[in-house]
């Protein structure tokens, strides 16, 4: 039964998480010097803080050293973390998602014995997925409803010598690049497909370079990996060949990113009502004027009804079941979510720093950052643009006929 | 109705447009992406356009200026502002003063101000009005509470008038030589009633900058604080009546209750930002390739155009109009209005150009920067205050 009423122990790792933010991460992430779009680098205390409250392993069954996690108390806990910095809610909703994907759905018992322990017991080692590409355009644009026009193979290669694989190629815009020690990495393998290669950071042949901080979109850190004649064992090769068993995205998956945005809203909402309760002018504080309660009123409501939808969307990824028996609609939820939260919460955010006037505008205040860190949700991930379009297709059931011909070459 | 412009009206336009082009667009995006407030600005810049007239050209010709009607100085304000809004609300925030002081400077105070300001090309002006706690209670001072609003105290003392207190966010107050400051007279009455502007040179005893804003947006323009600890000023400084610094706009003949100038400059702004948008984002659309095709073939990249482009042509025709009313002297609600309705307007523009860019994925600076440019609207020209002021000045 669809049921939103938060257990015992969601409730307290969310309560532990707000209290964390509160006192440990929003005095150090609201620091002027952190408020710059532009100069932004990863609080690695706080990130190892984190760690060692288990927020790494949040999504880890309990025998696997983790806290067994479902996708919704992910999402409460990505929230929570984005009311006080979005880019260590991002660098740990990656590295937990990616470890319960890895460690328990698709490695081997062999490839889980070697990479679970160092991964375990070190607070600094993080989790990455390689897959775009400079110049591979991942837009659906033009190509909406009809087959692909543009080239969307990978360019880098990965071909078998002896018992190693060797890797040629570039990478760009790889979430977690600066902090991961382990990328799964998307090549091509021939006419065989997509392959997924597990790459250790400390390859022979693999330089990963930090991308500066810099209004980019998307939060978290992200990198480059350049590939030049790196070798791993044939051992490192995740799933089968030519079979990337790292799904594209279906419209389904945790709407993790959406909960961050949340959380972005969340601050701003929280520092507008205080400011409303605080600032006095034209007589009387500003709250008890109807101007300023209806746009609180109008965040307010943004706000929940976002949350609604995201957390429908956790719900409906921790139950796929639901959709089998049609208690909930057949569309992607998450993409769905993630245009409408986005949408309404770059709104909000907007709105809130108005309450603040001039002072909504200032680089040592944080109104403009939560309207700058809203607006990077706009275009983060699958922009909104594609996004409808993706949605348009689904609404159809629509497969491209390059897919249909993947699907019926298995 | 007729909307084609004078020979004299085109070859300001012509003159701001080749100005805009070739002297600001190159600077623009490089003064932006300074991190420190105070090194953004650019004396060069203003200089240069000082010497074409573009400082001074809303002084009245028989004090020494151009003389230009708003017509023009809504033509010039958009075009400077396509290639960098801040810099021209640097130029206009000057024009702004001009009206003021031609409406209501006695002679001798014209002829003690407006004769340095026309022969110095770095002589800009500005105008203290907001405190840090007092924003919107200047704009519309509460019915039921007489101590609301600006806090500076100017006290008399035989000649000269101490001020005491500070202001803050206060336009070209690190760069400017000469300052309107609006300072209680009267603790006792009402804003309006006990409020006197006095004539504040830079060079004023007593008298400082603070700090200079760091925002998100329009990092060219300086706004800063001003701190007045005991400084003198001459009561031949004193602008119109004592207690009657609201006279201001009633004698510049100003029947709207609003600024006769400033409502106009913003909209005018906005409209060049605008311009500049919709050209960035159709340019991208005709060259940008997505699957083999430019993306102006895309429909939802029409429809995004589409939009920009019609809103932005109303603003046009909206801001034309109330310079040609303004010309006319028809004052009405509109000014305003149009004012409100450019926050609106500049606001998704920008949004819908960056949307083009990064749906395409172009990382594009000056997208951004457009953006960030437009939020200031939201507090100058949009806010539920200034919404709720042009109302209020609709016709009884």
């Amino acid at each position: 039964m669809y049921n939103l009423h938060l257990s015992p122990e969601q409730l307290q790792v969310r309560d532990t998480v707000r209290d964390f933010v509160a006192r440990e991460i929003k005095p150090l992430a609201c620091a002027p010097q952190r408020l710059e779009a532009r100069t932004r680098p990863l609080l690695m205390d706080l990130l190892d803080k984190a760690s060692q409250m288990g927020l790494r392993t949040l999504a880890l069954s309990e025998d696997a050293g983790g806290a067994d996690a479902d996708h919704l108390t992910c999402c409460i806990v990505t929230e929570e973390l984005a009311v006080g910095d979005p880019d260590i809610a991002a660098v740990l909703a990656q590295t937990s998602t990616l470890a319960h994907d890895l460690f328990e759905r698709l490695m081997t018992p062999d490839q889980r014995a070697r990479f679970l322990p160092p991964f375990l017991a070190d607070d600094r080692y993080h989790l990455a997925v390689a897959e775009q590409e400079p110049d591979r355009d991942s837009t659906l644009g033009g190509d909406y409803h009809r087959p692909h026009a543009s080239e969307t193979g990978f360019k880098t290669t990965a071909s078998r010598v002896g018992d190693m694989w060797v890797i040629n190629g570039r990478k760009d815009s790889v979430a977690n690049a600066p902090v991961a020690k382990l990328f799964a990495v998307q090549t091509s393998t021939g006419s065989r497909g997509v392959s997924t290669l597990l790459v250790p950071r400390d390859t022979p042949g693999l330089s990963v370079i930090e991308n500066e901080p810099s209004p980019h979109w998307h939060h978290g850190a992200r990198g480059e990996l350049i590939f030049n004649d790196c070798r791993v064992p044939a051992d490192n090769l995740l799933g089968a060949e030519g079979k990337s068993p790292l799904a594209g995205d279906t419209g389904r998956r945790i709407p993790l990113h959406e909960a961050l945005n949340l959380g972005i809203g969340r601050a701003a909402f929280e520092a507008a009502l205080d400011y409303a309760q605080l600032r006095v002018q034209g007589g009387r504080r500003i709250i008890e004027h109807q101007a300023i309660g209806a746009k609180l009123a109008e965040i307010a409501i943004r706000l929940e009804v976002a949350r609604t939808a995201i957390w429908q969307a956790a719900w409906a990824s921790d139950h796929p079941e639901a959709f089998a028996d049609r208690s909930l609609a057949d569309l992607p939820l998450t993409t769905i979510a993630k245009v409408f939260s986005s949408e309404a919460i770059y709104h909000a955010t907007k709105d809130a720093a108005e309450c603040f006037g001039a002072m909504g505008v200032m680089r040592d205040m944080p109104m403009q950052k939560y309207v700058h860190d809203a607006l990077v949700c706009l275009h983060s991930e699958t922009g909104n643009s594609d996004a409808k379009l993706r949605i348009a297709e689904a609404l159809t059931s629509y497969q491209r006929p390059a897919d249909a011909a993947a699907l019926a070459a298995e | 109705m007729d909307f084609t412009l004078s020979n004299e009206q085109r070859a300001w336009q012509m003159t701001a447009r080749k100005f805009a082009d070739e002297e600001i667009r190159p600077i623009s995006l490089e003064r932006d992406e300074i991190s420190d407030p105070r090194e953004t600005f650019d004396w060069e810049i203003i200089k240069k356009g000082s010497r074409l007239g573009f400082r001074t050209m809303a002084v009245p010709k028989e004090w020494g200026g151009q003389g230009t009607d708003f017509v023009t100085q809504a033509l010039v304000m958009s075009e400077l502002a396509k290639a960098d809004s801040a810099i021209s609300k640097t130029f206009s925030q000057c024009w702004k003063w001009s009206h003021l002081i031609a409406a209501t400077c006695t002679d001798e105070q014209k002829r003690r101000f407006l004769k340095p300001f026309l022969e110095d090309d770095t002589y800009l002006l500005g105008k203290g009005i907001s405190e840090p706690s007092a924003g919107s209670d200047n704009r519309l001072p509460p019915a039921d509470d007489a101590k609301a609003g600006l806090k500076l105290r100017a006290e008399r003392h035989g000649d000269e008038w101490i001020l005491n207190g500070e202001k803050c966010f206060i336009a070209n107050a690190s760069v400017g030589k000469l300052f309107f400051i609006d300072a209680r007279t009267d603790p006792n009455a009402p804003l309006k009633q006990g409020t006197t502007m006095f004539l504040v040179p830079r060079e004023t005893p007593g008298f400082r900058i603070g700090k200079v804003f760091n925002k998100s947006g329009w990092r060219f323009y300086q706004n800063g604080e001003m701190i007045f600890e005991n400084a003198r000023v001459p009561h031949a400084n004193v602008v119109g009546p004592v207690n009657g610094s609201d006279m201001k706009t009633h004698q510049a003949g100003d029947r709207t209750g609003g600024d006769l100038f400033g409502d106009l400059e913003l909209a005018a702004n906005a409209l060049g930002v605008c311009d500049d948008a919709c050209g960035m984002a159709l340019t991208l659309a005709r060259t940008k390739k997505n699957g083999g095709r430019a993306l102006f073939e895309q429909q939802v990249v029409q429809l995004k155009l589409n939009k920009m482009h019609l809103l932005t042509e109303a603003l046009r025709s909206f801001v034309m109009r109330i310079a040609w009313e303004h010309d006319h002297k028809v004052y009405s609600a509109n000014a305003g209005l149009c004012m409100n309705f450019s926050t609106d307007v500049i606001q998704e523009v920008t949004e819908l150009n960056l949307d083009i860019h990064a749906s395409a994925g172009v990382l594009s600076a000056r997208a951004d920067k457009l953006v960030r440019d437009a939020i200031i609207w939201s507090h100058l020209a949009g806010d539920s205050v200034q919404r709720m002021k042009a109302t209020r000045r609709l016709p009884k």
